[in-house]
């Protein structure tokens, strides 16, 4: 059901489009053919302004920075932007077939490519929060608050906090990561059960090939990504310059995915910067460093995404294992208070991730849906 | 409080009735215990195991009915928990599933302290010796059911490698089958699957009975004991790894959707095969053989949502992989020799659907979408031979008058697309819907179905695309035919294209039927036509010159007539000979039937002409010059032409 959206909520497809089209320009004919120019002109225009709106909005909320709602709503606004864009590139198709609209728009086209891989390693990545989720679970559940605890609750929640540390550690520190739980079958019966569920599970991560790496894609993604040159933007009636807009938005959207989530070969060092007279430019700047600095103030703890929800879990389950290791029995009152409100927020934080995990992930598949078929009604169109 | 009140009494009756089975076994336990060593009783470990057990079992009953608190563990039941961390320190080292009886022992007593913890954590009972009781119970709980998890596990996992040891055994000890095994495995044909898949069936039960009775029994303790999500976990964990090794072992490994772009057609070819023969295999084998383990492993009738949970998030992490690989190939670009493998792939995502649905995974629309996706590019790719067909105006006629390559080019294209008629006429009926759906003006609706009602409307999609394209290589083939300057070239050229097609037609069932039988008396009909306009345009003229009008002058035959009237036959028949011979009717039989028919025309008419004739020339001294040919000449040159070689007249007399 939730599959059926991509579909529907931004229903005008090509051919209603390609309508509109003909019905527009039957208008345009019979009035006075002096106007064209300037019709063009208040599009693009109109869309620079609607890029630049998104981001002010996401700027706004930026006490949210980089949590699933905050990226879900950068991924809802890179929906829309490419929604008009793929609008403005039909409604002036005649022109993309030249030069040098041809190179730009297929320059886009295989940047968007790039994209997809991004999105399909972000799975991997969101699955894998999937299972820090599910050990937080068995935290709550063991030490659920209702009931007395005692030493055996403790040990499972350990059991499940230690698995959960492991598998928040940055693969980097970690490299043999994926081959850990190689390792570990090949000696048979090994006793040390609690490294294996979760290395066991990074070794999972196969959306992607072994070699992939999001840090090089992220730079394959930027690299020569320039401001349209002006007799291009001449050649092309200005076309170039929502081009670059919308590979601008692409290469920031999928440079935040691959800084929140963990994913494989994470890294940002991407060299990104737009010139101050987009109207866009100074809210996407913004963003940009502001979660340039987060990424300077986290990436000392050595984390594996910039996600908030990553951080609060990590930080309460950090907070939750030291009193479990300060715990003794039998549990005195204050102890007892102290669990309770550990256990709550970390039942915050799993809801927050229970609630907001598959809507997220949905908007990522999402997003890789409308970049197939904006490529796909470009290659059937011709 | 009556909420709880009711909870308990539902938990009693189940105990209850746990405590009956259990209980008949005890007693059969501790009966031949007591036969075997009555005095020693007491130190018999297993023993005083047993006892414990059963006090277990009333200790349990007292916290179901006891409606006073606690304040004590009775005597019987406060070394349980030491006694079962010795069970499990026996089990760490000898492992589940070499004992049935010891296994059913350590399970049992498992149950027992899971179910005492939870009974007295739920008392909530505020007494130090019950809490220092509950503390050591719930540790050797937690220490007894992490083994359970890791045996579980290492069950899991163990019989997966045992899987395919046994699979390479099987390999060597097999040569016939090993090669049969390695063949099919990179094969898409659609005939080496169903060997393949008869052999994955058997294999597939890599689990033995024992196995699985030993993975039920865990799972079902690990549940009970409360640590279901441990449980799950490690099942997930273990059968992901098994798809992952069951993919990478059919060449399946993560390629990148930028790597699907780059690499040529032909390796992507090869990995559209492998992916066909996976998915395919997960559609008749892998996913409900998971299912079935699935259900195997969580009988019990309260698990069925933990079945479904599991089987939903392993079907749906494989079924994603599949449509990303399907949505990178879509994005290459479309070229007619990707046709056929696009309506592979769009077959195989079609039959994958029933074994999704047994799942809960929300990827149907998905995969509906993917199909969409190929489809298009299949609409799109048959739109590039309407187009290529429109674009091919070449000046130059084929020599001979003979089958254009376009023609040919086209049937046969055709003729392998209507292999693929069912999967096409869906392909092109979704393509159709989808158009109208987008239509925005609401009356498009009441008058597709009106249309719906209507006969013509009821010709498939596909078909009609059929017709189109027929129609448009019919138009470029009559634009061709006019490049001919000869009209009689240009009948012959129709008549050689219009029988191939025609012929193709007859003999591909599946274009017979697509296009119809009046379709084809039509074409039939216009064969018959360009044969008949053959014949006006080359031979009206030479029996023209036969005709006896003009003959007599006053009466009489007139030999300066009839000698120019032998001349003009002579040389048009020579032309006609040195010109037809050389021109090709590639199918046999129409070029016989030509021949038989321009004999049954020509030769009785010289024959006349000739016998009635031939005398008043007898006399003269060039009758040679003027009577060339016996009317039996006449029939062997006849049978020289459309033979496509220029064959010399003197040669052949």
């Amino acid at each position: 059901m939730p599959a059926t959206d991509f579909q529907g909520s931004f229903g005008r497809s090509l051919l209603s489009l390609r309508r509109d089209q003909v019905d527009s320009s039957t208008v345009v004919s019979g009035s006075s053919s002096h106007h064209e120019p300037s019709t063009m002109e208040v599009e693009l225009d109109s869309f620079q302004r609607q890029v630049a709106e998104k981001f002010i909005d996401l700027n706004a909320s930026s006490n949210d920075l980089l949590s699933l709602e905050w990226i879900g709503k950068l991924l809802d606004s890179f929906l829309c932007c490419q929604e008009e864009f793929r609008a403005i590139v039909f409604n002036h198709r005649s022109q993309i077939s030249k030069s040098p609209m041809d190179r730009l728009i297929s320059d886009y086209f295989e940047r968007s490519i790039k994209a997809l891989d991004v999105c399909n390693a972000i799975r991997d990545g969101i699955e894998q929060i999937r299972q820090w989720e599910k050990l937080a679970d068995i935290v709550i559940s063991a030490l659920d608050s209702h009931r007395p605890i005692g030493e055996g609750q403790l040990r499972r929640a350990k059991k499940a906090l230690i698995d959960l540390a492991i598998g928040m550690l940055d693969e980097k520190d970690h490299p043999s990561g994926t081959n850990l739980a190689h390792r570990n079958r090949s000696f048979g019966r090994v006793k040390d059960s609690h490294h294996r569920s979760i290395g066991h599970f990074r070794s999972l991560s196969w959306s992607v090939s072994r070699s992939w790496s999001a840090s090089k894609q992220l730079q394959a993604l930027a690299s020569n990504l320039a401001t349209p040159r002006p007799n291009d933007v001449v050649a092309s009636n200005g076309l170039a310059v929502p081009v670059y807009t919308m590979t601008s938005v692409l290469l920031f959207v999928m440079w935040v995915l691959v800084a929140a989530i963990p994913c494989q070969d994470r890294g940002l060092q991407v060299n990104f910067f737009v010139p101050r007279h987009f109207q866009w430019a100074a809210p996407v700047m913004s963003l940009h460093d502001k979660i340039v600095e987060e990424s300077k103030r986290r990436d000392r703890k050595n984390c594996c995404g910039l996600l908030k929800e990553i951080d609060r879990i990590e930080k309460s389950s950090r907070l939750m294992n030291e009193l479990i290791d300060s715990i003794h029995f039998p549990l005195n009152d204050d102890k007892e208070v102290e669990v309770k409100q550990r256990v709550d927020e970390l039942v915050q934080v799993r809801e927050a991730l229970r609630n907001g995990l598959d809507p997220f992930e949905r908007k990522v598949r999402e997003v890789f849906h409308r970049i197939v078929r904006s490529r796909t009604e470009s290659l059937d169109s011709l | 409080m009556e909420k709880s009140g009711n909870h308990h009494h539902a938990n009693e009756s189940s105990e209850n009735h746990d405590h009956k089975s259990e209980d008949h076994e005890n007693k059969q336990h501790s009966d031949e215990l007591h036969s075997s060593t009555p005095e020693s009783q007491s130190e018999s470990s297993e023993h005083s195991l047993v006892e414990v057990m059963e006090a277990v079992v009333d200790f349990i009953q007292t916290l179901s009915s006891e409606k006073d608190p606690l304040g004590e563990i009775s005597p019987a039941v406060e070394s349980f928990p030491e006694a079962v961390d010795s069970l499990v320190s026996k089990m760490e080292s000898s492992g589940l599933g070499r004992d049935e009886t010891e296994d059913s022992v350590f399970i049992d007593a498992v149950n027992r302290i899971s179910k005492s913890v939870m009974r007295l954590r739920e008392l909530k009972l505020d007494s130090t010796p019950v809490s220092s009781w509950l503390n050591r119970a719930s540790s050797v709980q937690h220490r007894a059911v992490s083994l359970l998890d890791e045996e579980f596990r290492h069950l899991l996992d163990r019989s997966r490698e045992e899987e395919k040891k046994n699979n390479n055994n099987n390999n060597h000890h097999d040569g016939s089958n090993s090669d049969h095994n390695n063949s099919s495995t990179n094969d898409s044909d659609r005939c080496v699957l169903q060997d393949h898949e008869e052999a994955e069936e058997e294999s597939f039960h890599d689990f033995s009975p024992e196995s699985i009775s030993t993975l039920k029994k865990i799972a079902g303790a690990m549940i009970s004991a409360g640590y279901e999500a441990e449980c799950c976990m490690s099942y997930e964990m273990s059968r992901r790894h098994a798809f992952k090794e069951e993919l990478t072992e059919v060449g399946f490994e993560g390629i990148n959707v930028e790597d699907v772009q780059r690499i040529g057609w032909e390796s992507l070819e090869g990995e559209i095969a492998s992916w066909i023969s996976i998915v395919r295999r997960c559609s008749t084998v892998l996913f409900p053989g998971e299912l079935s383990l699935c259900n195997a492993v969580f009988p019990d009738q309260d698990h069925s949502s933990v079945r479904k949970r599991l089987f939903t998030g392993l079907v749906s992490a494989v079924t994603i992989r599949f449509l990303d690989f399907s949505g990178a190939v879509v994005l290459t670009k479309r070229s007619s020799e990707k046709l056929f493998k696009f309506l592979d792939m769009y077959e195989t995502l079609r039959d994958l659907i029933p074994a999704v649905e047994q799942s809960d995974s929300d990827l149907i629309q998905e995969i509906k979408l993917a199909q969409t996706r190929l489809g298009e590019a299949a609409v799109t790719i048959f739109g590039e031979l309407e187009k290529s067909i429109k674009s091919d105006n070449g000046r130059t006629p084929v020599p001979s008058g003979a089958v254009h390559p376009l023609t040919r080019y086209t049937m046969n294209y055709l003729k392998y697309a209507c292999e693929y008629k069912e999967t096409l006429d869906q392909v092109f009926q979704h393509y159709e819907a989808n158009q109208t759906d987008n239509k925005p003006e609401p009356e498009t609706k009441p008058r597709q179905q009106q249309r719906e009602d209507d006969e013509e409307y009821k010709v498939s999609a596909f078909a009609r695309q059929m017709i189109r394209v027929m129609e448009l290589l019919d138009a470029n083939l009559e634009i061709k035919s006019r490049l001919y300057r000869d009209p009689s070239l240009r009948f012959i050229f129709l008549m050689n294209n219009g029988r191939y097609i025609l012929q193709k037609i007859k003999g591909s069932i599946e274009i017979r039927d697509l296009m119809g039988q009046s379709w084809t008396r039509k074409r039939s009909t216009e064969l018959r036509q360009y044969h008949k306009s053959y014949q006006r345009e080359t031979w009206g003229k030479v029996l023209q010159c036969m005709n006896q009008e003009g003959l007599q002058v006053n009466g009489k035959v007139s030999k300066p007539v009839l000698k120019e009237r032998f001349k003009i036959f002579n040389a048009m028949f020579d032309e006609i000979h040195k010109t037809q011979s050389t021109w090709i009717v590639s199918d046999e039989q129409m070029q016989s039937e030509l021949r038989v028919s321009i004999s049954s025309l020509v030769i009785p008419a010289y024959r006349s002409f000739f016998g009635r004739y031939k005398q008043h020339l007898d006399s003269g001294k060039q009758t040679d010059k003027y009577v060339k040919y016996q009317p039996e000449d006449i029939e062997s040159f006849i049978d020289d032409l459309f033979d496509g070689n220029p064959t010399s007249m003197a040669r052949k007399r």
